[in-house]
């Protein structure tokens, strides 16, 4: 097999702090190769390396060489890679303008366009002439991500480099997006996945490097590394997503005894919610316990996000009735007293963007008791270390600001900061999503361990991953098209669901592991 | 396209009540000027019977709000209504003055955007090294220069000390066109602040673009050069720098009476000018009518460039 990228002995240094080291690595046409670890690891860095690209200010000894020609990248983000102000068609033209130099001036233009119109149907884009005239922000995230890849097709690239591509995706969308690299994969281009997701990186790696701290600590073909990877294993729990685990829903589900045991805290009436004048959710009743957990489960634009929204009154477009405790609850955050306030609290997905990154975290977090129960400033500071410790964060590392904590500890600190309003129902929105595998299983227990030792307390839990929902839902809801179309018991649902979208749900996230 | 057409005609309907506030305000305030058209025409010997039969021959009798009725509904007839000062159709001064404001604005604009453009890019091309800094502080330092001092600054050096150029245009008329070197110096102090602040506006969009990574991704794929700076970087600086530009032509195209008083340029400063001393109501008032109108069709103009250029503000709205 042909080489088409070599790295020997990378190390990458930054003020003295080894971001890669020792590096090396081979890759071959037509291959997957994974670099996988936690974040932090190493892997963007080895990967950008790729693209002969390094931080700023860094020292780089050893040798990356490219026989293959240059490599496509995909970032994680696709759609951050893509020009906000021009059609996509633009940056596609220039690229494959500079392939067809050779050709003579007046059949450029014909060729260029060919070109074009044969990356995008490579990259499984349909219909590509209207494509080229969308902008960005009219694409979905997958026609984007494919849209960057029809890039690097275009440039002839013989190696693509994937950063995350499945990161904060639902089961149904990483199956598609898998399908896809695997496609690259076979027309005979080096894919390089970088991947903190192991079910992706099963289903789809040839090879696979696990790098931890700057270092390759086990390689090898992903057969011979699986059922998973030693170092993984042995050092960090699995996955809590998968199908060992979905029938063994015990623990919260078996917590309350029978279902409905809990006094009754949130109820909906039927609603209907309304972005403008589209209707984007229409729920019949649902009722939410003491102590409970309901997972509200569905696909990215189910509109389970907007579901949230409307209970925690930041989105009043809707004509349901809520009933906290019996009594009405208004639907605007504006109209709501403070204790109605404190009774429901939000905690969102980007916990770096729900944190003022000018002001310790501490001091944002002992905000809440301060505004919504009267507490004292000193009781209030005391209570947040109290309970920020209890969920795994030291006193010092809150008393630093947002952007020298990692997700996982901001969204630590983010739940604190809203059980600091001694709420009665907790929506967590897709908090573990974006983290890697032993981040969001810390999470997860973090949660579990709330619903125990905090009675009362009720959750909301919104995530596109069934995964998620199983490990601590007493309750699940499944929204498909802004419609709940099942809802139950979790070991019901999860075991034997009654709708087809629910089992092919099911499926995928079976599939995938 | 259906929800550009409707957002025109919203935002074309709010100018027109903008424009009609903006003659009501002037009016008012035109009102509120001791003195008016009879006293301004009676001259140095103010005898009382003469100014009562002058305001009589004029109609200034009558109450202000019939006045200002009659002159709106010729207005919808197109009739802009007749000078108090001369007789003359207020409409032979806005074309009269028109001209050469127009002339001056269109040379101006013609340099300044890719003056401006050019020098911004450049800056953001190599910052923070030595040609950034240049252009930087030259700009600003420009800038904080108002332009009647750096008008007499030009004039002095280029026309008085060296006699290349003349010093104002007074005797061409309003064929300026047929002079140009009447033009050259006008046109340099009318470019000054604009060139400055457009250059700092371009080449701050510049910096955020050339770092983005949709920028990084072109690299990476092979575009480079002038073509990744015009082409790709250069459309998500466009939205702040064309705002400020339909102001500076809005400023240009209303008039500039510091310019045209120091040139002595009859364009539609020097009518605004000459009509508010001698109190010409109608005049005053067709000149908020055009300057109004200006203002809304050049902002809404510009609203239809930064929408192009930053299409997913429409998903925001």
């Amino acid at each position: 097999m042909n080489a088409v990228a070599e790295i020997r002995d990378l190390r990458v240094e930054v003020d003295g702090r080894a971001l890669v080291d020792g590096v090396s690595l081979r890759v071959t046409a037509g291959k997957v190769t994974a670099l996988v670890g936690a974040s932090g690891s190493g892997k963007t860095t080895t990967g950008l390396a790729l693209l002969g690209e390094y931080p700023a200010g860094a020292r780089v000894t050893g040798e990356v060489r490219l026989p293959g020609g240059p490599a496509g990248y995909v970032p994680q983000h696709p759609g951050t890679a893509l020009n906000p102000a021009r059609r996509v068609g633009a940056l596609l033209r220039d690229i494959a303008r500079t392939r067809v130099r050779a050709l003579p001036r007046r059949e450029r233009r014909a060729a260029a366009h060919q070109r074009v119109l044969r990356a995008l149907s490579l990259a499984q884009l349909p219909d590509p002439e209207a494509v080229l005239r969308r902008y960005p922000h009219q694409l979905s995230g997958g026609q984007q991500q494919r849209v960057v890849l029809a890039q690097a097709l275009l440039l002839g690239a013989r190696l693509v480099v994937a950063d995350e591509p499945t990161t904060g995706q639902d089961a149904l969308t990483k199956q598609r997006i898998v399908d896809r690299f695997a496609a690259v994969a076979r027309q005979g281009i080096a894919v390089v996945l970088l991947s903190h997701d192991l079910d992706v990186v099963r289903a789809l790696a040839d090879e696979v490097l696990v790098l931890r701290d700057g270092r390759v600590v086990e390689s090898g073909p992903v057969d011979r590394l699986w059922p998973a990877p030693r170092r993984l294993r042995t050092a960090e729990p699995p996955a809590t997503d998968g199908p060992a685990e979905l029938p063994a829903v015990h623990g919260p589900a078996d917590r309350t005894g029978l279902p409905g045991a809990g006094r009754e805290v949130l109820r909906v009436g039927g609603l209907t919610a309304r972005h403008g004048r589209t209707t984007v959710l229409r729920t019949s009743a649902l009722t939410l316990r003491a102590g409970e957990c309901l997972a509200v489960v569905g696909r990215s634009g189910s509109g389970k996000t907007t579901l949230a929204r409307c209970l925690a009154g930041l989105h009043r477009g809707h004509d349901g009735e809520l009933l906290l405790d019996g009594a009405p609850l208004p639907r605007s955050l504006r109209d709501r007293t403070r204790a109605q306030l404190a009774a429901v609290q939000y905690v969102f997905q980007d916990a770096r963007a729900a944190f003022d990154e000018h002001r310790p975290v501490l001091a944002q977090v002992a905000r809440t008791a301060v505004r919504l129960r009267g507490a004292a400033e000193a009781d209030a500071l005391a209570e947040a270390v109290s309970t920020v410790t209890g969920l795994g964060l030291t006193e010092r590392q809150v008393r630093r600001r947002p952007a020298q904590l990692s997700g996982g500890e901001l969204q630590r600190a983010a739940l604190t900061r809203a059980l600091l309003a001694r709420p009665r129902v907790l929506i967590c929105d897709e908090i573990t999503s974006g983290l890697d595998t032993v981040t969001r299983r810390g999470i997860l227990d973090t949660l579990a361990g709330l619903l125990r030792d905090r009675r009362g307390l009720s959750l909301v839990l919104i995530t596109h991953d069934l995964g998620t929902a199983a490990a601590l839902a007493t309750r699940i809801a499944v929204l498909d098209g802004g419609e709940v179309v099942e809802e139950g018991p979790a070991r019901r649902v999860l075991t034997s669901p009654e709708h087809p979208f629910t089992a092919s749900l099911l499926e995928t996230s079976t599939r995938m592991t | 396209m259906t929800g550009l057409a409707s957002w025109t005609a919203r935002r074309l309907l709010l100018g027109a009540a903008q424009t009609a506030a903006v003659v009501l305000l002037v009016f008012a305030l035109t009102e509120a000027l001791p003195g008016d058209a009879a006293v301004a025409l009676a001259g140095d010997q103010p005898d009382p019977e003469r100014i009562a039969a002058v305001r009589k021959a004029l109609d200034l009798d009558r109450p202000a709000h019939e006045r200002l009725l009659e002159w709106a509904g010729g207005l919808l007839h197109g009739d802009f209504g007749t000078s108090l000062a001369s007789g003359r159709p207020v409409s032979t001064y806005l074309t009269g003055g028109f001209g050469p404001t127009l002339l001056l604005a269109s040379l101006t604009l013609v340099l300044l955007v890719p003056a401006g453009v050019g020098l911004g890019v450049l800056a953001a091309r190599h910052e923070g090294r030595f040609t950034d800094r240049l252009v930087s502080s030259v700009t600003l330092g420009v800038y904080a220069v108002p332009e009647f001092a750096f008008g007499v600054l030009l004039t002095t050096v280029f026309a008085l000390r060296l006699g290349w150029l003349p010093p104002t245009a007074v005797g061409y008329g309003t064929d300026l066109l047929a002079h140009p070197s009447a033009l050259v110096l006008p046109v340099l102090v009318l470019l000054s602040r604009p060139v400055c602040s457009l250059a700092r506006l371009v080449r701050a969009g510049m910096i955020d673009a050339l770092a983005s990574p949709y920028v990084a991704q072109a690299r990476r794929h092979g575009v480079t050069g002038a073509r990744l700076r015009y082409g790709h970087a250069l459309p998500n600086a466009i939205a702040p720098a064309a705002q400020q530009l339909a102001r500076t032509v809005d400023w240009l195209l209303c008039g500039v009476i510091v310019v045209e008083a120091l040139y002595v340029i009859p364009g539609l400063g020097t009518v605004l000018m000459n009509a508010v001393a001698e109190r010409d109501v109608p005049v005053v008032q067709g000149l908020a009518v055009v300057f109004g109108v200006t203002a809304v069709v050049l902002n809404l103009g510009a609203d239809l460039v930064v929408r192009r250029f930053a299409p997913r503000a429409e998903v925001a709205a």
